[in-house]
């Protein structure tokens, strides 16, 4: 069990990049109206960029 | 007594009596505005998501309220922390816990992490090895917000982070525990509601008031009071200070000295226990001069 949760809080900024970035990142878009280039959907987009900060901040142990 | 009144002939344990019998004017007062305080302030929070969800407030409106709101979550506790609103074995000790444990949730502050953690603050203040709170040191005030910020990321030793090794250097792998379900319930609950369409009300009610909370109260009842140059030691190592927002707007930190003399003094009663102390406080040297 404790094994787990230190797995879980270790990975924890990937799992927020995916967890909430990447679903604020979309809905933000769509309140925003805007049109995304190669036919991408918002969600697609907020997988990316979730997924690519989340990676990041997983590397460099911090976000900013 | 004269706030101006010089007292610096007086003996140590002159000096130590005066202060006592003005501490004790102003200990056991029953802090009504913070037990009000702690139910009301999470009483708006809460109705936040309703009102902003059903449309009743703009959700700019209910940033702003939300970032009011987590800001002043932690006092109320403080008080309790300190067994202001009633001491163990009681008859109101209940209220006392209560207000200890809810008046922090939306700062995913657990009660048991802020008592213990903060006890270890006073008893060990400005030690760079054992205050707990001794991360927000930082030379001027924007490397204070930028140091509360970067103490809050995933790999940095400082803040919160700091509390975990606290905890098992005092052996509380329960707290431990606890705050780590907190953990799991804060994020669980965001993502919950970001995967349900409320990803913008969930940053803007919750993630982002928490982070702008976090740092205003690190800097105003950490960074401000024990920076910059404050020493240890129990004149040493904190100090009154003018904020150019008043005492209000700094949380009632500017008479942070007596806090930490007398912990027990509802932070009500600091302002008028900190005018009545001034002339021995600066018989022993404090860093009063600012106020």
């Amino acid at each position: 069990m404790v094994q787990v949760i230190k797995t879980v809080f270790y990975f924890g900024p990937l799992i927020f990049g995916f967890g909430f970035i990447t679903p604020l990142t979309a809905q933000i878009i769509e309140k925003l109206g805007w049109a995304l280039p190669f036919g991408l959907s918002p969600l697609s987009f907020g997988l990316l960029l979730g997924g690519t900060l989340g990676l990041i901040a997983q590397i460099r142990g911090r976000w900013i | 007594m004269s706030p101006t009144k010089d007292l610096s002939q007086l003996s140590d344990a002159e000096l130590m009596r005066m202060e006592r019998e003005i501490a004790a004017r102003h200990l056991d007062k029953f802090p009504y505005f913070a037990v009000i305080w702690a139910f009301t302030n999470l009483a708006v929070w809460l109705a936040l998501w309703p009102l902003v969800f059903m449309g009743v407030i703009p959700l700019w409106l209910g940033f702003i309220i939300a970032s009011c709101n987590i800001t002043l979550s932690y006092l109320p506790s403080h008080e309790a922390q300190h067994d202001i609103i009633a001491k163990p074995g009681t008859k109101l000790r209940w209220l006392n816990q209560l207000v200890g444990h809810i008046s922090t949730i939306p700062l995913v502050l657990p009660y048991r992490v802020a008592k213990i953690t903060h006890m270890e603050h006073h008893k060990h203040a400005n030690d760079a090895d054992l205050d707990p709170d001794y991360s927000t040191h930082a030379d001027g005030p924007l490397q204070a917000i930028w140091k509360s910020l970067y103490n809050r990321q995933p790999r940095a030793n400082g803040g919160f982070n700091a509390y975990g090794e606290v905890l098992m250097r005092k052996g509380r792998m329960d707290v431990v525990f606890e705050s780590v379900l907190w953990q799991i319930a804060y994020f669980g609950i965001l993502f919950a509601l970001a995967w349900s369409g409320y990803a913008i009300e969930a940053a803007l009610l919750w993630w982002l008031p928490r982070h702008i909370a976090l740092t205003y109260i690190q800097y105003y009842l950490s960074w401000a009071p024990h920076n910059p140059d404050m020493q240890k030691g129990r004149y040493r190592d904190t100090r009154s200070f003018r904020s150019i927002i008043g005492n209000i707007g700094s949380l009632g930190m500017q008479y942070h000295i007596v806090h930490h003399l007398h912990p027990r003094i509802p932070l009500y009663r600091t302002p008028r226990a900190y005018w009545e102390m001034k002339p021995i406080l600066e018989a022993r040297g404090c860093h009063v001069h600012e106020l």
